[in-house]
């Protein structure tokens, strides 16, 4: 079965969990850790609504596999919060949108 | 209104090492130029775990994957050189590749100022006649006799702080209590999405409207260009 942008999105927002999981050890920043994953995940969700069943774009599953391996490997939560902004940077740009 | 040079502390003289540094000059260069997901790939890279490049390219297909343009076009090349630079950044280790990511911030910032106006200087201070001065200096300045400007410049979203916002309106109150006007604002290498996040929590009573943010997405506004 062909992969799709939801499936893709799926993949993006599994990332977005693992570094939001490292970046609550970060206390002071728990509120901007939280807002940041309800933005993300709504512009995700903007994305799945208007091209969710969609064939995903040449390369994009392989980059969000690349890229959930990558949030995998982040266990300093200073730097998950700096990656809980470019996660989904890197993901809408493989989908072929704006941030 | 007057500027100034900082006091240099024992902070800034290393800082100023990372500044004149060539790896900083040889980034800024590339992403004077760079489009929006060169930019991501940049801050992706410099601040990652994975130190092969392969990994890189499987994350951003639209640069290096099949549809890209081929090796040997001018976009893919700057898109290589910016991948080499950034891994050669990340491998300076976490606290000098924090320091080297905010040098590079502010290097394409002047950068991208000095396409448009001028003349443009780095870490001064703003005097204002009956108030203390600033400790704090603005990482890029605009001296223009009309339409001076102030900017400071952060790597991330999570960079802008309250006290930040604070210190920049201070400056336009200033200027505007001497009957003058300064352009001020911030410069986030991070998505306008997260700026806004990050915007609401800080901003306290600070009032936001004559505060310019230019985030990733929009950069060329400094050079008084639109965003692709």
């Amino acid at each position: 079965m062909v992969p799709t942008v939801g499936d893709c999105v799926i993949r993006a927002i599994a990332g977005l969990d693992v570094l939001a999981a490292t970046a609550e050890a970060v206390e002071d920043e728990w509120q901007y850790v939280t807002d940041l994953g309800t933005v993300w995940r709504g512009r995700f969700g903007q994305v799945v609504a208007l091209r969710g069943s969609e064939p995903a774009p040449p390369g994009a599953p392989e980059a969000m596999e690349a890229l959930v391996a990558e949030a995998a490997l982040i266990t300093d939560p200073h730097r998950a919060i700096d990656w809980l902004s470019t996660l989904p940077q890197i993901a809408l740009a493989a989908l072929g949108e704006s941030a | 209104m007057r500027f100034q040079d900082a006091k240099p502390d024992g902070r800034a003289i290393v800082y100023a090492h990372i500044q004149a540094d060539a790896l900083v000059a040889r980034a800024a260069a590339l992403l004077e130029g760079a489009t929006t997901v060169q930019r991501v790939l940049a801050r992706a890279a410099m601040n990652g775990e994975s130190t092969e490049a392969s990994a890189w390219r499987a994350m951003f297909p639209t640069l290096f994957g099949a549809a890209a343009p081929s090796p040997g076009d001018p976009v893919r090349d700057r898109s290589e050189a910016i991948l080499a630079v950034a891994l050669e950044v990340a491998d300076r280790g976490e606290q000098t590749r924090s320091q080297f990511r905010g040098a590079i911030v502010e290097a394409v910032t002047e950068r991208l100022i000095a396409s448009r106006t001028g003349p443009v200087r780095r870490e001064r201070r703003i005097l204002f006649d009956g108030r203390p001065a600033e400790i704090h200096p603005y990482d890029v300045t605009v001296e223009a006799e009309v339409r001076p400007e102030a900017w400071d410049c952060k790597w991330g979203a999570r960079g802008i702080k309250a006290d930040v916002l604070h210190q920049l309106d201070d400056a336009r109150r200033g200027a505007a209590d001497e009957g003058g006007a300064l352009i001020v604002g911030l410069v986030v290498f991070d998505a306008r999405r997260s700026c806004e996040v990050r915007l609401v929590r800080e901003k306290g009573a600070v009032s936001l409207e004559g505060l310019k943010v230019i985030a990733l997405e929009g950069l060329e506004r400094l050079a008084g260009r639109k965003p692709a």
